[in-house]
Formats: C-alpha cells, structure tokens, sequence
C-alpha cells in the first residue's frame, strides 16, 4: 500500500551522468519495533511524540531535505494512519516540496530487517541510500560522507557496502544512549570498521586479534563514538538482508558482514563527524538530552524560532537565556523563566512559578506556586497550583491537581488525572490504559490498527483507580515494566534507559567472576572453542594410553579435532605440548614432586614423540612448542627443575632441534621470571652442553 | 496550463529561498553575502510582480508586503531581506505616482505640515488600474538591481580619498566591501592592515589572506589584543551587517570592542556599507533579531560532560 503526496521526477539522462543525476533516496522507518515508549506510544505512535513542540519525525525528514535527499521512502507498521496523516498535511508533501515523501505501510514489519527485504522486494531503491529512524534529531550535513562513500565503491568495485556515521562524543556525554554504547576498531587510514561490539556496561571487553592482520598499519580502538543511527547503504545491503533472514537489526546486519568478510568480502566505513550534531531519541533518557540539547541550540538551524514545519502559529520568539516564548503565552506576576524555557502557544502560567530547563506544550494552563524543572509538557496539560515537577514527562491532557510531587523519571501518559496532595515516588509511570489490558489484547492491536485501542477497554472488566495510587481524584493505573526473561537477566530495559539490577553479577565483580554469563557473552567464541578442544585433545591422549592407540591414528583424530573447532595449527601444537606436560598432574594430582613428575612424563614423551613430531616441523614451530614449555613452566614454579629434564628428553627424542632451543634461550626473556628460568642451574648447564655439542657436530661436519 | 505551472513554480521559487534562508547563514556553512541575499530576494519580488496576477497596485503592494513578511520571518536577523522589500514597495508607490500623471515634486512634498493640515488620511489608495504599469515597475526594479551590482565599486571608488600613504589600518573580521575598499586603495597607495581574527569564526583569518595575496602587508591579531595594538592605529574601517534607523550598528561580533577602543584612543572609524543594508528599525528590544548560532563554535560537543552544567552562548552580532 503506498500513497504518494508529491509530483513525480522522471530520470531521462544518459546512464552515464545517471549516477550523479539520480535523486538521492533515503528510506525513513517510522517505526521502532520496541516498546521503549509504552504507553504513551499506545496512543500515538513515536515518531509522532512531539521533541520541542514539533513531532519527532519533523526532525528526521527536515534534516533529510536540508542535505539534499530528494526522495524519501517512509516505512510506517504501528499506527501508520496517524503519521500518514500527520505527513499529508505538513510541508513535506506540499507539491513543492523538495523532496518527494512515499509513505508505505504494512502491518506486518517486525524489525528494521522486514523493511528493508521489502525495500529490496518492491525494488525501490536504485543507487545509494540514507537508512535513518523516524527518531532522529541532527543537523549534520551527510554531502561529505556522501562523496566519500561513493568515492569508496567506484575506487574498490563495490566492496564497501555502508558507511555508519558516527559523531565524536566522550564518553559519559548526557546525550550519550547507554544502551548504544558501542566500541569500534578501525582502520585509521580506509576508515573501515574492523570489530564493533556494543558495550552494555562492561568494563573489560576482549577483541580477537586477527583483525588487525589486514595490512595495514594504523588502528584505532574508539570509545568515543555517539551512534547517531544514520547510515548510507548501498543498493547491495537490501539485498544482503534477503539474503539473510535472520537479519533483523542493524548490529546484526554489521557483525554479519564482518565475520563474513572472508567469504562475502563486504567492508563497512565509518564515518566520524565533529561538527553537526545527531541522536536518536530511544528511550525517555534520551529524550531528556536531545530535548535539552534542542533547546539550547546545539541543533542549530532546527531551532524553535526557525519554525522549520512552516506551520500556522507555531512560530516563537528567543530571548536572553534560551527562553522561547509562543503567541499569547500569559505570564503570572512573579513568576520567572530561568534558562532553557520553551512554552508553546496559548499558554498561561500563574504567579510566582519558577521554571527551568523545561518544555511546555500548547494550550497549556499552570498555576500559582508551581516549580518546574526538566518537566516535559505536551500539549493541553492542566496543572493546578503548587505543584512540583521534576525530570519528567506529562503527556497531551493530563490534569494534575493541587499539591501534587512529582519526582524523577515520573510519566503521566495521556488523559492522566493526578488527584491532590499526593507525591508520585521515583520512576512512576500512569496511564489510562490498564497494564493488565494489554497483555490480553496484544495480538488485535498489531491487526486493527485503525480502531482506537482505548474501544478495547470494553472487552476488559474497569477496574477501579487506586486512589493510593493516583489521588483521591486521580484517574489512572500504575504502569510496572515487565521484567521479561528473555531480555539479557542483568539490563532491565525501562522507559527511561538502561537499569543494572543489583545483582552479584555486577561490573566490579566481573574480573572475579570470568565464567560468569555475561562475560561468556562478550567472549570471542574462539576462546570457548580452545578450552573445548584442549579437552577434547586430553581425552584422546588419554584413551590412546588406555587401549594403546597408534600414534598415526591419534594424529588423524587430532586434525579432526583441529578442524571441527577451527584451531589453527599453531594453537593445536601449543595445546599438545601443554596437555603432555601437564598429563601426570591430571593423572595423578598436583601435588607431585618433581621426581615423580619427571618419572611419569619422559615415558609419556617417548610414547607421543611421533604425534610431537607431526606437528613440530618449521623453525618457527620449535620455538613455539618451547614458548609454550616455557608458559607452563613459569605456571609450575616448584617443578623448574624438571624443565631441564623435559627439554633434554626432547631434545634426545629429536623432537625439538638445538638450533632452536638455542635460539629461545638467548631471545624471549620478556619478564623476570622468565629471565628466572634461565638463570636455573640445571637449565644454564643444559644449554652449555649443547653448545659444545653443536660445536662438536659443525666439527664433525666439516 | 501554463498559467498554473508558473505559479507552482513561483511558489517553490520562493519555499526555495525561504528555506534556504531559515537554514543558511550560520557560522560555520558558506556563508551568503548580504548582496547576494539582497540580490536574490529583488530577483524574487521581480518575478512575483511579473507572475502573480494583480490588477491594481494595490494589490500588488498587498502580495508584496505578505512576501516580504514571510521572508522576514525566515530569517529575522537578515535585514536586507526586508529592506530590499521595502525599497520594491517605494518603487511601486513612485511608479503609481508617476502613471497618475501627477509631476513629481508636487507629490514628493509630503512634508509634515502637510500631514497635519491634510487632516485625515491621504486620499492615495492605490486602485486604479495602469496598463503600463507593470512594464514600468519591472523596469525600476531592474534598475534597482544594477544599482546593487554596483555598491560595492561604488565604495571602492572612493578608497583613495580616505586612506593615505603609509597609514595603518584596522579591521575586524570579513567584509567584501571592506575587502574591495583596501585592495583599490592598495593599486596606488602603500598602507598597512591590521585584521582582528573575531573568534569563535575567525572569519579575519580569510580576510587577511585575500588581503595579502594583493600584496598588502597584513597583521592578524587577536581579539584580546585590539586595545592593546590601537594605539598604533591610524584609521578603522568596518563593515556592518545592518545600519539601524538611529546610526547605530549591527555588526559582527567584535565590533563593539573595536569601536570602545577607537573611541578610547580617538581614532577615527569608517564605516563602509552598501546601501541595501540602511534599515528603517530600530534596535528597542535588546532580544530581537539576535541570532544565536549552535554553541559548537565556542565549547565542542565532544566536551562531554560539563555541558550539561554549563551554559553555552554563541551570537553571531554586537550592536
């Protein structure tokens, strides 16, 4: 289903200039697939929340028109009646409008992958695009990504699939999404992204070191990175996403391209800006920073006053401290606009108000006495007097009665009553809407969404408002976020951002805890994998003692091994070396004494030493079986002695060359307990004797 | 119809302007010359007056005038824009004046006196329907626009007169006429220029290297450092974004400094602007037609966190 609200442009040049001449698209998605906003966004749907006054998705397309999209593909699944209406009547689809607005809704979008294997189905697309969310606030001009994503792919035949653009933030900035976090690795010079992991909380994160074997030489590691959900993707993304069906986000699609990249060979760049300013609002957290960041103008030019959406009446006036006043706004007797005030139109305040930092929609009525601070107000709010506000949301119609307190983080959703002489602790959340209705109706939703949801309350008993709960006039039903099981057991996701639960899993204890769940998560698989096949390797020795196993055949089971856990062959002879010589602690307990040790391990050498011998080929592998010998030696301090005995046996077995060992005494002392070792009596008169040995076979040679 | 694709043509023209208006001008970006601003916006209402349909002067000017207050609005800071609208109105009115047949001294005398012993209003309500005077109302306003092609030679015109030989000069910022201003003095005469870089756009860096490329010997200072040089100083030449209806100035940050220590060390300060930036309004509110740009150019966003403590500022004119 699509509408169109906008006159056609026919591309009629030469397929030569068509690169150049063709319109640029973008493909907006109206829809977040979460649930981050409910319930305010049971009754609208986000990208129509207003930011400022302005509905969010205002945001989006002004920022797309302003860098030169002239083509723009509008993705709606919830609600989609409401943002086409919205869209139909603003400037956007005006017939001279820049740029042409195509909404397409379908009701059965799940995740930004669904639409975009319909923006691949319906062929829409036909040359580079924009990918942004409905929920984007920016200013940056994307031209200068735009030429260097382009440059990109004439110069390497199409490898580079999408540049992310990113902006250059520190860490702990308050616009900063925690759940965006994000770490990347780069190629300093391509600008290609080599690791991105999102870092939810942890403090220590692992990145495998084969990506940093590309070839070139400069790297960065960036933490300070604000993802501001802009993307340029070429034609071959929607296709890549057909092609995966398990695609369903944006993080997906880019891990899938980069453990891919040796079979698919795709790159994603990265595109880091320092002026211009991007976020998307996505949770109430964020909506706070963006908000307040719009206010005092960091998004310049989509300030208030500017007006942007053209609208009758909307326009506003700037003052000293970034205060916006609307039209016919009232303003009692004494009472002050701090700093960072904007008050919709129509709006009349009461005497002696003190507010701050705050938004304030249109229509809106405030009383005497009130304290307002960080207090979002959208439109039509009635607040009697000697109310107290802070850090919170209070959606179209809500009426808040005399003497109320309403602290951090509170939400009042549509149509909401607060009765007086009540103080709402942290965190509330009140709706119209009954948290239990919902559960109930869940499925309908999704399929009618052109009925009003609040019809359905017919089907549910009413239950009565909780005066403890919402006043004695209240009217509303307190809003718990479900603490699901399948979300990841440490990050409750609320409305307004992340919340680590206290648990004893927490960051702290994460370097105890390495076995601990979340940090498996953040593990590279191939460190699983290792510990799996040194088991897997132990076993098969073990059974090749027991039932006396041909060696040729435990090498065969080896490689098996090698290769069903995806270890490379320098890793599998380090792991033999080290299961040989730690098999009689494994047999026979740790608490061995060297003699013991040394008693049960040469025999075990000379019964291995063809398997040894398989794997110990080149130089380069000597010196690696050695380093591992050394690792192990360095772990079992009291049994140094035995080292000499170990590498002598070795040696006598001709599995490790006296070149090498040579070579590994006089390099590699890297800290001081290996410089230790070496200082070791027995193992200083070892290496003598081999140097007279070798002395004496080169003599002999000669 | 034709007649329907020129107006939806005309209308974009201006949504065109209009947005380009709210979103251009900042710091940062290309920034438009008022001249091209005011280029554009007579190049605009030419096109309004030949396209829209009007009977009567009258309804003309009332076209006109609704233009000009959505321009205005776009963009309150940039005068030109309502200046240029202003002078279009005053070219429709003497354009009238004239078809009506009455001479031109007669009807330029509306002096006070005659106001008051008029008594009520003026019996001009601009309906009569003149064949030609479309054709005459394009024609002033091309000339008005080859007049503004022209200012800025005009100005440069007379640098001679005001600069001698081995003066030194001050500036501050940027300004194409200030610009032209020295380089034609520069031909004959041998001076010295001094730019104030005016932070945070350090649009002074520029002007410098356009001013040296001609060979004149330049000096890029500080702003901290303009009283400290204007001892030295023999001359300052500004330019201005707008010139108020009382003499004053809105010019580029900076500005004021610069002025406070002219005045302090009586030096003397010229002001070159064009005639398109002489605005009828006057600075009363100390609020409007400010324009404060992102605060990026004074703190960077990458600052993280002290930003939500603090408050960050950056206008882009002193008055």
């Amino acid at each position: 289903m699509s509408s169109r609200g906008g006159k056609q442009k026919k591309g009629n040049v030469t397929s030569e200039q068509e690169e150049e001449e063709q319109p640029l698209q973008a493909v907006l998605v109206a829809d977040s697939f979460n649930r981050r906003f409910f319930p305010i966004s049971k009754d609208q749907p986000r990208a129509l929340l207003p930011l400022g006054n302005v509905a969010m998705i205002d945001y989006t397309l002004e920022f797309l028109t302003s860098t030169g999209v002239q083509e723009t593909f509008v993705f709606c699944c919830w609600m989609s009646n409401k943002i086409k209406d919205h869209l139909l009547k603003s400037k956007w689809c005006r017939p001279t409008s820049p740029n042409v607005v195509h909404i397409i809704t379908s009701d059965l979008y799940r995740s930004l992958g669904d639409v975009l294997r319909d923006v691949d189905a319906k062929n829409l697309v036909r040359n580079d695009f924009i990918l942004v969310y409905g929920d984007v606030v920016s200013n940056i001009d994307v031209s200068q990504a735009l030429q260097e994503h382009r440059h990109r792919r004439k110069v390497d035949k199409n490898i580079s699939v999408m540049t992310m653009v990113f902006k250059e933030s520190s860490p702990g900035h308050k616009s900063r999404c925690e759940e965006d976090d994000v770490i990347v690795a780069m190629d300093s010079k391509s600008k290609r992204v080599l690791h991105y992991q999102k870092t939810q909380g942890l403090k220590k994160l692992q990145f495998p070191m084969n990506i940093f074997q590309h070839g070139s030489d400069e790297f960065e590691v960036r933490h300070d990175l604000l993802d501001c959900h802009i993307s340029i993707c070429s034609p071959q993304v929607a296709e890549l996403f057909t092609d995966n069906f398990d695609y369903q986000t944006r993080s997906d699609f880019v891990r899938g391209i980069l453990v891919n990249e040796e079979i698919l060979g795709n790159q994603i760049h990265l595109y880091v800006t320092q002026d211009g300013y991007g976020a998307r609002v996505s949770n109430l957290q964020m909506y706070d920073s963006v908000s307040s960041d719009m206010v005092r103008r960091w998004v310049y030019p989509l300030t208030p006053e500017a007006n942007f959406t053209d609208q009758q009446g909307q326009g506003c006036t700037h003052s000293r401290h970034n205060v916006y006043r609307g039209a016919e706004v009232s303003l009692g007797q004494g009472s002050q606009m701090e700093e960072n005030v904007l008050i919709g139109r129509d709006t009349s305040i009461g005497a002696n108000c003190r507010i701050s930092n705050s938004v304030i929609g249109n229509n809106c009525t405030i009383g005497d006495n009130v304290v307002l601070d960080r207090a979002y107000m959208w439109n039509n709010v009635h607040i009697s007097s000697n109310v107290e506000i802070h850090q919170s949301v209070v959606c179209d119609g809500a009426v808040v009665k005399e003497a109320v307190r309403l602290n951090k983080q509170c939400v009042l959703a549509y149509n909401v009553v607060i009765g007086p002489n009540l103080s709402l602790p942290e965190g509330t959340v009140v709706s119209m809407h009954h948290p239990e209705e919902e559960e109930e109706d869940d499925d309908d939703e999704f399929l009618s969404d052109d009925q009003e949801v609040g019809h359905s309350k017919d089907k549910t008993r009413q239950k009565a408002f909780n005066p403890a709960e919402v006043g004695p006039e209240g009217k509303g039903y307190i809003w718990k976020a479900s603490m699901d099981d399948t979300e990841d057991e440490e990050l409750a996701q609320c409305l307004w951002g992340l919340v680590l639960n206290p648990d004893p899993e927490s960051d702290s204890e994460s370097e105890a805890s390495e076995e601990s769940q979340d940090h498996s998560r953040s593990v590279s698989p191939e460190i699983d994998d290792v510990n799996a096949f040194q088991l897997e390797v132990l076993g098969t020795l073990q059974r090749g003692l027991e039932e006396n196993i041909v060696c040729d055949n435990l090498v065969l089971e080896i490689n098996s091994l090698k290769y069903a856990y995806n270890i490379t062959l320098k890793e599998v002879m380090q792991i033999l070396t080290r299961v040989v010589l730690e098999y009689p602690f494994q047999q026979q307990g740790t608490q061995l004494t060297t003699l013991q040790y040394t008693g049960s391990l040469l025999p075990l050498l000379k019964t291995w030493s063809p398997v040894f011998k398989n794997y110990i080929k080149r130089p380069q592998d000597h010196l690696d079986c050695l380093s591992a010998v050394e690792e192990l030696f360095l772990e079992q301090d009291t049994h140094q002695t035995a080292m000499v005995k170990v590498l002598m046996k070795m040696y006598q077995l001709e599995i490790l060359e006296e070149e090498a060992i040579l070579k590994w005494f006089s390099t590699g002392a890297t800290n001081d307990k290996s410089r230790q070792l070496r200082k070791n009596q027995g193992l200083q008169k070892f290496i003598k004797w081999l140097e007279e040995a070798e002395d004496e076979s080169s003599e002999e040679g000669e | 119809m034709p007649g329907a694709d020129k107006e939806a043509d005309l209308t974009e023209r201006i949504e065109a302007f209009l947005a380009d208006l709210k979103r251009g001008g900042c710091g940062t970006g290309p920034i438009r010359g008022s001249g091209e601003t005011a280029r554009e916006t007579t190049a605009l209402l030419r096109k309004v007056t030949a396209q829209a349909r009007w009977s009567s002067a009258g309804d003309l000017m009332e076209i006109i005038r609704k233009e000009g207050r959505r321009m205005t609005a776009a963009q309150p800071s940039e005068t030109t824009v309502g200046n240029m609208v202003l002078r279009v109105l005053k070219i429709i009115r003497e354009e009238y004046a004239r078809s009506r047949g009455s001479s031109e001294e007669t009807d330029q005398q509306e002096s006070l006196h005659k106001l008051l012993t008029s008594g009520g209003l003026s019996e001009e309500n601009f309906r009569q329907h003149f064949v030609h005077l479309k054709a005459n109302v394009i024609e002033a306003i091309n000339e008005l626009l080859t007049e503004l092609d022209g200012t800025t030679d005009n100005i440069a015109m007379q640098a001679l007169e005001h600069i001698h030989s081995n003066e030194v000069i001050m500036t501050v910022g940027r300004s194409r006429t200030v610009e032209a201003f020295l380089k034609d003095a520069a031909r004959k005469r041998k001076f010295h220029v001094i730019v104030a870089e005016c932070a945070p756009f350090c649009q002074g860096h520029e002007m410098a290297t356009n001013l040296s490329k001609t060979g004149i010997e330049t000096t890029v200072i500080a702003d901290a450092a303009i009283f400290a040089v204007m001892s030295r100083v023999n001359k300052v030449i500004i330019g201005t974004q707008t010139v108020l209806a009382n003499g004053g100035l809105r010019a580029v940050n900076g500005t004021h400094t610069v002025a406070l220590a002219a005045r302090h060390h009586s030096t003397p300060l010229i002001v070159c602007a064009p005639m398109f930036k002489l605005s009828p309004q006057f600075p009363n509110e100390e609020d409007t037609f400010h324009k404060f740009v992102s605060p990026h150019e004074v703190l960077p966003f990458t600052e993280g966190e002290i930003l939500s403590k603090v408050n960050v500022h950056c206008p882009v004119f002193d008055m």
